[in-house]
Order: C-alpha cells, then structure tokens, then sequence
C-alpha cells in the first residue's frame, strides 16, 4: 500500500488506513496504539494490516484502559513520538476525558508553551445501532477545550487528507470519524494527499441556501440538495471538515451570498455544535440573514440501541429537506 | 540497608537543606504577598525528592509532585524560574503563567512537568517509559505521587499497562498518612506497597524519613529499570510537618502530634550521622547552609526584577 499515483476508489474506512500507512512509512515516530488495533485490524478494520507491515513496536494492542491510552500517549508525544491514539468507540470519551480536555489539550500551554503535543486520538462516532453510549457524536463536548483541534472528515478523500495533516500537525487533534460511513467508496486522489486543518470545503455550490453541515450529514445535505435543484432551490454545502480550527471565511462568505442557513448535524440539537455555529453567524452576519437560522439535528433524547427506533431520531436528507422548504 | 560513604550522604544532605531553605523562603514571600495562589509545603519529606531524584540521570525523566519543590531543585531546575513561576512573572518557566503551584517543565532536563488533577502523572509517566523505549534510549522515568493520588483510577491503568510491558518506570508513592485531610488508614484498603505483588512488579516499603534508604531503594529500582526489569512501587512512609497548603487548619489532627513528627526531621537525622562519623562539623553544616541561603536569595533577588507578564501573555503558546 505505497503511494497511488492516480485517483483511485477507496472506501471511507480503507482511506484511514492509507493514511496511517503512508504517515508510518514516512516517519517512524509515528505509532498507532488503542483496544484491538493489532492482531484484530481495529473493529472497524482501520488498523488492518498495519501490524505485519510495521510489527508489535509500531502497532498496539493496549489494555482496556482508555484513561492509559490517552494519558500515556500525551506522554509519548511530549517526549519525542508522534501517537495515533484510537478510542475504541467515543463514548468511552469519559474514561479519558482528564486525559483529552486537560492533558492532550492543555499540557502545552499550562506549561508555558516547552513542549507540543503532536497526538491524533481517533474517535469513532455517530449512530450505528449499538445503544446510548456508544452511538454518540460528542464533538461539541471539546468546544471549550481550547488547545485541542476537532477535525471531522465527511468523505474517503477527506478521510485520508484530514488524516495525514493531523499527524503531522503539531497540535493535538481529535479526529471524528462516523462509524456509518465507515464502508461508503469515494474516490480518492493519488499521490500525498494532504488537506489542510482548518480549511472548509464548498461540498456542492448554490445560491439560495446555505446548508452547513458535517460528518454523515455532508452527503445526506448534498442529496437533499441535489433533489431541491429539481424544485428550483440552490443549496450551497459547506462542510467545515470540524470545530477547531474553523474556516469562518468560507461560511460566511456562502452566507453573505445566500442569505440563509440550515446547520445539520447528527448531536442532538442542545449542546450540539450547531448553536455555537448559529451564534458566531449572528454576531458576524446577521445583517446578511433574509430567514431565521434552521438547526437540523437530533432531539435531545439518548440514541436507543433500536435501529428502528434510531429511524425516528437520525437527521436524514429528507430532514435537510424539510428544513430548507421552512425557509422564508 | 548497606551503609553510604559520607561523601554521597553529604551531597544528599545539601539537596534537602536547599530544600528546606528554598521551602521557608517561599513561606516569607508567601506571607509578604508576593506569591499569587497557594503553596503546598514540603517540609520534613525532603528525603524524598533528595534521595529519589538524585539517582537519575540529565537525560532520565521526572514527574514531579506537588508537595515542595524539592524534585525539580535536585533535577537542576533554574530556582530563578521557579520563584518567577511563584511570583507568577516573566522570569518563570511559564512566563508568567503559573502562580504558587506552577505547572512548569524543563525538557532538557527531562522534567515533563505537572497535572494539577492528581493522578494523571501516572498516564504520562508510562507514555515517557513507553517513548523512551520506542526510541531505543535507556531513559528511566521516576514518577513521584502522595497515598492519596494512589487511589485515583489512573493508577490502575497506568500502572498495569507499564507492568505489563515491562516500562522503565519506577513509581515513588510518598505516603505521609494524610490525602488533604483523610487518614490514609480510612480511605485504603491495605498496604499501597502489596499493590505491586498484583502487578507482578517488585514493591518495597521504606522509611521515607531517611534519606541513604529513599536514595538504595531508588538506585535499586532505577539500574533493574534501565537493564530492562521493568518498573519497581517504592513506598516512602514518610510525614509533612505542615498543613496540606499554607492556611490549612488541620483540625484532623493534633498539635501534639505535629510537634512529635519533628523529632523525625530527615535533615537532622542525616545531620546527626554526618558528624557522628566526623565527616564534618556543625560549624561547617552553618557554613553550608548560609553559602545555600546565599544562592536561594539571589536567585529570589534574579526573579524580583523580571516584569509581570502584559495582558497578550495568556494567547500565547496555546497552538503551535
């Protein structure tokens, strides 16, 4: 798995792996280490592969101690490593949350600024059917962990771009990726594909609406999108590809263009990301605004661990949908 | 215990006068108010910062607790940034960022730093251990912890994850009988030393008041550590003779009781055996302690000059 020279197709879950791979061949500080990420390939098979390619120094099975996991990788990259820490699910987020929202996020600067810490902690989220715990996406939880970065990929090609930027920035970063989009194909650029942090992506161009959404709900906006356009309506998505750092340039261009905005992710709406998000455009924007700001987001109610019921609960396309036609 | 050439005991001995000196001089700058936050003294367990710290290398690595500064003064930490992170100005090692209990580091010489939420020293450590070994070096980490951090959950990770991959840590847990305020007799169950049976790791308990044993039992867990034996728990039985923090009333325990602990003083006792084995003088332990006290208040009078930091300071440093 060396470097592809040409645009090839990979799924969201191999586009990970590419990542990691490429960035182990490059540096050998580099090491990936989490519950089942060796022999097992991770559970979402991210990891797979890398231990018979680099060996059990590079590639670590770890206890089930995600408190360790994340307190001891804080540990190694202030001392010379670069850790690619993966949570087995985040809602585990609370065993390690000393560990992530002072020690990741604040170690640098509460000691002055002598050290960095140049660490990636992979945290799978969103909704999959597997109950309350693990099916959460608690991004907006680290909002107020200054020092830490949230960078969420929506697509294969982000996935293996944002990835490698990560670990090689020398900030700490928590990495989101979406369990359901685990298996989604894409296609991917060859070559070092590197994209950038804290630079926003206009997923499909509009006029009409602006529609800033991210993870899953990047593809569930542009579908929804893409059955508007047959009604008339133009909707422009931005997906900010995460929280910190945030790309307001792009978001408030698209709003100065389009006058209204639906934000849609898949947290439930209090304490969801999307407040911050519709707060920092009133303050900067609202002379633009022709509508109220729409959030489309979960209820604020626990993901059940029925599929069936989840139905109920997710934001889809057609919630988007429904959203945008609310406009003025 | 095997004996220890006076020459070594003496160089112990200094380490812990700095200590105590550097301790009661913080104290008057406390009082005068020329310290911002708090201040947790160290007196009376300077043996164990001296003893425990002295083993280690330049390069070897130190998670420091926050009783004192006696682990980073042994470490060769500068004490002009250290009474700048007290007056919380720009000779600090944060730059004005830390105040009484500062959160400094050096990483030349391998001082990772502080968690102010106890425990998290653990985490660190084993991941110091774990780099040092990824990256082929033969550094140790010492991590130094009181009995109450012990009872934090990321002791258990922590400490098995190192155990069971065989780390280069050594795990110094100063028990001084008291978490705050708790004896330790009411918040732990059994001894915190047979803890280390259970992670198939050695364990020694040891009288933390005695400096020639914190400094044998260090030695021993640091050589096994360095030649791959993994990590050692050292437990020092050890007493503070203040309060938790400066201000601290103790109503959980008596003046009787303080006043006996002082009996126990490690300085003293060293003091003792130094000029019973006439190795030096009481005239000559005076001297020393003045040419100490000498280096202390220029080092305060070094920091004294340096400017508070401007109101810019608190972005800085955050991001790379």
């Amino acid at each position: 798995m060396s470097l592809a020279t040409d645009t090839r197709t990979l799924t969201f879950s191999q586009a990970i792996r590419q990542a990691l791979h490429e960035e182990m061949e490059r540096d050998e500080r580099v090491f990936v280490w989490g519950e089942d990420v060796a022999v097992y390939g991770g559970i979402y098979g991210a990891t797979a592969g890398l231990l018979e390619r680099f060996g059990p120094e590079r590639v670590i099975d770890t206890p089930i101690s995600e408190t360790m996991i994340v307190g001891a990788a804080v540990g190694a990259a202030i001392t010379g490593l670069r850790p690619v820490a993966e949570l087995q699910s985040s809602g585990y987020f609370g065993i390690a949350m000393d560990e992530i929202y002072h020690k990741a996020a604040r170690w640098r600067y509460m000691h002055g600024g002598v050290f960095t810490v140049p660490l990636v902690i992979r945290l799978p989220e969103g909704a999959k059917g597997a109950g309350p715990e693990h099916d959460v996406s608690p991004e907006a939880l680290f909002l107020s962990a200054s020092g830490a970065y949230i960078v969420i990929p929506s697509d294969p090609a982000d996935a293996l771009g944002l990835l490698k930027s990560s670990i090689r920035d020398d900030n700490p970063v928590l990495f989101f990726e979406h369990a359901g989009l685990y298996a989604y194909r894409g296609e991917v650029p060859g070559g070092d594909h590197l994209v950038p942090l804290g630079k926003a992506a206009v997923k499909r161009e509009g006029s009409d609406v602006t529609v800033i959404a991210w993870s899953r709900m990047v593809g569930e906006s542009i579908r929804a999108a893409e059955e508007l356009a047959a009604e008339g309506i133009e909707v422009e998505v931005v997906d900010p590809r995460g929280l910190r750092p945030l790309d307001l340039d792009t978001i408030l261009e698209s709003v100065a263009k389009t006058g209204r905005v639906v934000i849609a992710h898949e947290a439930p709406k209090t304490g969801g990301a999307g407040g911050e998000m519709a707060a920092i455009i009133a303050e900067e924007a609202l002379e633009y605004l022709e509508s109220p700001i729409i959030r489309v987001a979960a209820p604020d109610v626990p993901l059940p661990q029925s599929r069936y019921l989840q139905r109920y609960l997710i934001p889809t396309a057609a919630s988007v949908m429904e959203a945008v036609r609310r406009l003025d | 215990m095997t004996a220890m050439d006076s020459g070594k005991l003496l160089e112990l001995y200094e380490s812990m006068v700095t200590m105590k000196l550097w301790d009661q001089t913080a104290l008057r700058l406390l009082q005068e108010g020329r310290v911002l936050a708090g201040y947790h003294s160290g007196r009376g367990q300077e043996a164990i910062p001296a003893g425990g710290v002295a083993p280690l290398r330049r390069d070897d690595y130190l998670m420091y607790a926050h009783r004192g500064f006696g682990y980073t003064i042994a470490k060769g930490m500068s004490m002009a940034a250290m009474f700048g992170d007290l007056m919380a100005n720009t000779a600090g090692a944060t730059g004005g960022l830390g105040a009484g209990i500062p959160h400094f580091a050096d990483p030349e010489l391998g001082i990772l730093g502080q968690g102010g939420t106890l425990g998290s020293c653990f985490g660190i450590a084993t991941g110091a251990a774990f780099s040092a070994r990824y990256r082929g070096t033969d550094q140790v980490v010492v991590c130094f912890f009181g009995d109450g951090t012990a009872n934090r959950g990321a002791f258990h990770e922590s400490v098995n994850a190192a155990a069971a991959w065989k780390l280069p840590v050594v795990w110094i847990c100063e028990n001084n009988g008291y978490a705050v305020s708790v004896p330790v007799a009411e918040s732990t169950a059994g001894r915190i030393v047979d803890r280390a049976a259970g992670y198939g790791m050695p364990g020694v308990r040891i009288n933390g008041m005695d400096v020639t044993e914190v400094y044998q039992a260090t030695c021993e867990a640091v050589d096994r550590a360095r030649a791959g034996g993994g990590p050692t728990l050292i437990e020092a039985m050890c007493h503070r003779f203040r309060g938790h923090y400066e201000g601290d009333p103790q109503v959980y325990r008596t003046d009787e009781e303080t006043q006996r602990l002082l009996a126990l003083d490690p300085i003293t006792t060293a003091a003792a055996r130094l000029m019973e084995e006439g190795a030096v003088t009481g005239e000559q332990l005076e001297e020393l302690e003045t040419r100490i006290q000498r280096r202390i208040d220029e080092a305060v009078e070094e920091a004294s000059r340096a400017p508070m930091p401007g109101p810019q300071r608190v972005y800085e440093g955050l991001y790379v």
